[in-house]
């Protein structure tokens, strides 16, 4: 085995940078009749909140131009069905655990970040991002202060797993928002979470989704979420998982020339369960035939002058 | 999985009809399980994005040869009917849960339109499984009419409908099967959501058992999206079902009804 992908983040050890997105990869479980999970460098799994969560009426998806919108909301087993059915099951992987969470109000974000904190998972991911759900998710994620104070908040009540903050593209300036997440004690940064848009039937002139608006994905967001990782780069010191449209390997260089010291897959693992693992290959052989030692070693190095 | 498309012909404006060999998907299948395909020849290409889920029309004797029946109704089937012959396709394998398959049980199998498509292969199934199998099968017009041939030989009685009386008896499919309802033991059913909502009531009405195939949009079709929920009573509650891997196969007298979308 090649040490190509090897990485580090905020301490974890990755045998590769490649991570399923959160909301694309359900539990992980229901991916392991199809790939062989052990040959990713990490899982996030599905947003978990306090309780159950039904999620939104259907329709909940729509496919639109190189992408989809969902508008899934959220739907989740809650943090106890998970950490005593689904974790145990999960763990026998030889994979690293990353817990995407969320909350209506802060009190659930810190109560389950609380929990989780003393379980075995290797990171937690704050969600203050999900477009889709009216109360709590996005409204942490675009006012300062409040992503000043759930990220705070949540870091305080925990002592020891790293804390990755999930970013929301739906905001004027991304950079304000990476440096509060920072600045309030995150240990990385995930970007970017889906970008809100609506997709309307012009034969019944109603919107295709329940919900009206969902979040959008796919390789269509990819140059928002590539010029966004670029801009957090700049602005801070934290490392980036950088996420959005990713489908190959020339994809995730790109993010890491941008910035980012990992990269999670989302909406590809819906296109074909396989293509994390033939990115895994291919950005393994791209290291040897351009004699690059450790992906790290691209990490930033976009020419701009 | 990947397997070499044989045939992609035209049926007439709305319907074509594709030949893959997989001697690997073949060997899995069971009728009523749907597979995903990727509606085009390059996976560089990124619009549409998703596969494209279908029903399994048929297989063929020898187990190498599958089959799907498709209308062309937007950009995925529209590219679908470019694929060439001789060149390599990618697709999942089979998915879902699969039609009850009865032994000499006289049964009535309701299909409209492009629902008709997995409701072949079943015939054959229970046909095989000496089956009185009548066929109830209802379109627009005359073009959703096809296969005829191949029906009437997996069949007992070949019942045909159109709207607009252009072949057969004019009206719904859901009429004649209505008529006819008492001399059935069991009743199988894909097509529009308003046919399968009619003909399970009308089953429930008579107090027959009704298998429904339903085709909610989905995105992975592995469990993992959320996309494609169905609401169905188990015991006094309402559960969600995710039509991929739970479906697409359901009890045609839990289905809440109004939960379903297409």
């Amino acid at each position: 085995m090649h040490k190509l992908l090897n990485i580090n983040l905020c301490g974890v050890e990755f045998k590769n940078p490649i991570i399923a997105a959160s909301g694309t990869f359900g539990y992980g479980l229901e991916y392991s009749n199809f790939i062989d999970l052990n040959r990713l460098g990490g899982i996030s799994v599905k947003g978990i909140s306090l309780n159950e969560v039904k999620g939104n009426p259907m329709p909940r998806i729509m496919e639109t131009s190189a992408g989809m919108l969902n508008a899934i909301g959220l739907q989740n087993v809650g943090v106890e069905k998970f950490v005593k059915d689904k974790l145990p099951l999960l763990r026998r992987y030889n994979t690293k655990i990353i817990v995407n969470f969320w909350g209506k109000t802060l009190d659930e974000y810190i109560e389950v970040a609380k929990i989780l904190d003393r379980e075995d998972v290797d990171m937690l991911e704050m969600n203050i991002s999900c477009p889709n759900i009216k109360e709590g998710g996005i409204a942490f994620g675009t006012d300062p202060k409040m992503t000043y104070d759930v990220v705070y908040n949540c870091k305080k009540v925990m002592n020891s797993k790293p804390l990755v903050v999930k970013l929301s593209p739906n905001v004027t300036n991304i950079k304000i928002f990476g440096k509060v997440a920072e600045e309030a004690g995150a240990d990385a940064i995930s970007a970017i979470n889906t970008l809100l848009g609506m997709a309307i039937n012009i034969n019944t002139r109603r919107p295709f989704l329940s919900n009206v608006t969902g979040g959008l994905s796919g390789p269509a967001i990819k140059p928002v979420a590539v010029r966004m990782v670029y801009e957090l780069y700049k602005t801070i010191n934290i490392p980036i998982i950088g996420i959005g449209g990713i489908m190959d390997y020339r994809d995730v260089v790109e993010f890491y020339l941008a910035g980012a010291s990992a990269v999670q897959v989302g909406t590809a693992n819906f296109v074909n369960p396989e293509i994390p693992l033939k990115i895994i290959d291919d950005l393994e052989s791209y290291c040897l035939k351009n004699s690059i030692e450790n992906i790290s070693d691209i990490k930033g190095k976009v020419i701009t002058n | 999985m990947k397997g070499i498309v044989l045939k992609n012909i035209k049926l007439n404006d709305k319907y074509y009809h594709m030949i893959i060999n997989s001697k690997e998907f073949c060997l899995k299948v069971s009728a009523g399980q749907f597979f995903m395909i990727q509606p085009k020849e390059f996976d560089y290409i990124y619009d549409p994005l998703l596969r494209r889920p279908f029903g399994v029309c048929d297989i063929d004797d020898n187990k190498e040869n599958f089959s799907l029946l498709y209308m062309v109704v937007g950009k995925g089937t529209k590219l679908l009917t470019t694929i060439r012959e001789g060149v390599e396709i990618d697709f999942s394998q089979p998915i879902g849960n699969s039609f009850t398959i009865l032994k000499n049980k006289k049964v009535a199998i309701v299909g409209g339109g492009i629902g008709i498509a997995p409701l072949f292969f079943l015939a054959k199934e229970l046909k095989k499984n000496s089956c009185d199998v009548t066929i109830y099968f209802g379109g627009q017009s005359s073009e959703d009419i096809v296969f005829t041939d191949e029906f009437s030989k997996y069949s007992d009685r070949l019942v045909i409908t159109t709207n607009d009386g252009s072949v057969g008896i004019k009206g719904f499919v859901t009429k004649p099967f209505e008529d006819d309802i008492e001399n059935f033991d069991f009743v199988y059913s894909c097509g529009p959501k308003k046919m399968l909502e009619a003909v399970s009531k009308i089953s429930v009405e008579h107090s027959k058992p009704v298998e429904v195939s339903l085709d909610e949009r989905m995105a992975c079709g592995l469990g993992a999206c959320l996309g494609c929920i169905v609401y169905v009573r188990e015991g006094g509650d309402v559960v969600q079902k995710r039509c991929c891997v739970e479906g697409p196969i359901f009890d045609g007298s839990k289905v809440l009804w109004e939960s379903v979308c297409r």
